[in-house]
């Protein structure tokens, strides 16, 4: 039994005939579509090394570099400074005494949108959020210190070639370049403890490309 | 400092070039390996070796063909570790089926039922947009090899889109 009417079965032998029209086609059912996300495992099969999954996020790990470093006492000032300090202000919710714990998947969807992912622990995160900064989307996220909230913002498009200081309008904090480009700052009370908290961060924050 | 700087601009232009590629390279994998599964981790696991020897790419525009060849090596690497055949009709089927045109189904069918041989120089040149030339060093044949199999792959792809039915069967070994 047929599958083709007479009819359809000229039509197509016109189109194999005419080369632009076949690889039209062609070129059409190559393209398939591309998902967005990796799909989901399969079950029960891991016919894969696990490096295959880690490597995922090209890990350009914000690290060690600056961690084991000597570090300039004297750091410039930022000049991103007062952009970071009028945007926290702009965002007071955001420095709120809160309990809440933003979800783990919340969490994890800001970063992800923000170019970024975590590689390790960072502590209690009680507000995270895209932000709109200087024309780009950045996560803007606030983990809990020893004397309060303090603010991270990683900022992939903002060049910085060492660590400079922020000091504006009760705030301080630094900026610090993250491995691979782009920058993170971290900005609290004036009695934070900022290192603690920005080594972990620098040991955690990882860019996806 | 000045590393620092270096590998900023590195990695801007790394985005560049892979995000310009990204979907044809995931497209071009999944019609190697057959399986959307095995396609992302060979993509992926690619792009982290084409990071770690981006700096030794010195000209941005053998970008695609350096790409495609990290791809492939990456697919045979895979199937060398394979040790079951993978590909699921259902999940042809449905990758088939994502498309409007019963045409376009019928051919993506076709395609994937197409031996290696057949299915992996037409994708280069269709998809990846390959000249006989790059098609025969990326595989490592001679360019009339490469335009054999480019006109044998036509020649059942039109057979299997005019006869009754899909003719070429789906390949599972």
């Amino acid at each position: 039994m047929s599958r083709l009417t007479q009819e359809e079965r000229r039509q197509r032998e016109a189109i194999v005939a005419d080369d632009a029209q076949f690889d039209a086609l062609l070129e059409a059912a190559f393209r398939v579509p591309v998902p967005e996300k990796a799909p989901a495992k399969r079950p029960g099969g891991s016919r894969w090394p696990a490096l295959v999954a880690v490597a995922a996020t090209m890990v350009l790990a914000a690290g060690a570099w600056f961690g084991l470093r000597t570090v300039d006492p004297v750091h410039a000032v930022s000049p991103l400074g007062p952009d970071i300090i009028a945007h926290i202000n702009h965002e007071p919710a955001a420095l709120a005494v809160s309990a809440r714990t933003v979800p783990e998947a919340e969490f994890g969807d800001v970063l992800q949108r923000g170019g970024a992912s975590l590689g390790g622990p960072i502590g209690r995160v009680s507000y995270a959020k895209l932000c709109p900064f200087r024309g780009q989307m950045v996560a803007h996220f606030v983990v809990q210190g020893e004397q309060g909230p303090v603010t991270v913002m990683l900022l992939p498009d903002e060049e910085s070639s060492a660590p400079a200081t922020i000091d504006e309008d009760g705030f301080k904090g630094t900026i610090v370049p993250l491995d691979g480009g782009g920058s993170m700052a971290v900005v609290g009370q004036p009695d934070e403890d900022l290192e603690v908290i920005r080594d972990r961060l620098l040991q955690a924050v990882r860019w996806k490309l | 400092m000045k590393a620092r700087i270096l590998n900023l601009g590195l990695r801007r232009r790394y985005e560049q070039v892979v995000g310009a590629l990204r979907q044809d390279l995931y497209r071009y994998a999944l019609w190697l390996s057959r399986d959307p599964q095995a396609a992302e981790d060979i993509v992926q696991e690619s792009l982290l070796r084409a990071w770690r020897g981006f700096d030794s790419l010195e000209d941005a525009g053998k970008a695609k063909p350096w790409l495609v060849t990290i791809v492939r090596r990456e697919f045979l690497r895979f199937r060398e570790r394979q040790r079951e055949e993978t590909m699921d009709p259902a999940v042809v089927a449905e990758i088939a089926e994502d498309e409007a045109d019963p045409r376009v189904q019928e051919l993506r069918t076709a395609i994937f039922g197409l031996e290696e041989t057949y299915r992996e120089p037409l994708a280069l040149q269709v998809l990846m947009g390959h000249s006989t030339d790059e098609i025969a060093e990326i595989m490592g044949l001679t360019q009339g090899a490469v335009l054999t199999r480019l006109h044998r792959a036509r020649d059942k792809l039109k057979q299997a889109f005019v006869e009754d039915g899909i003719a070429v069967q789906v390949e599972t070994g």
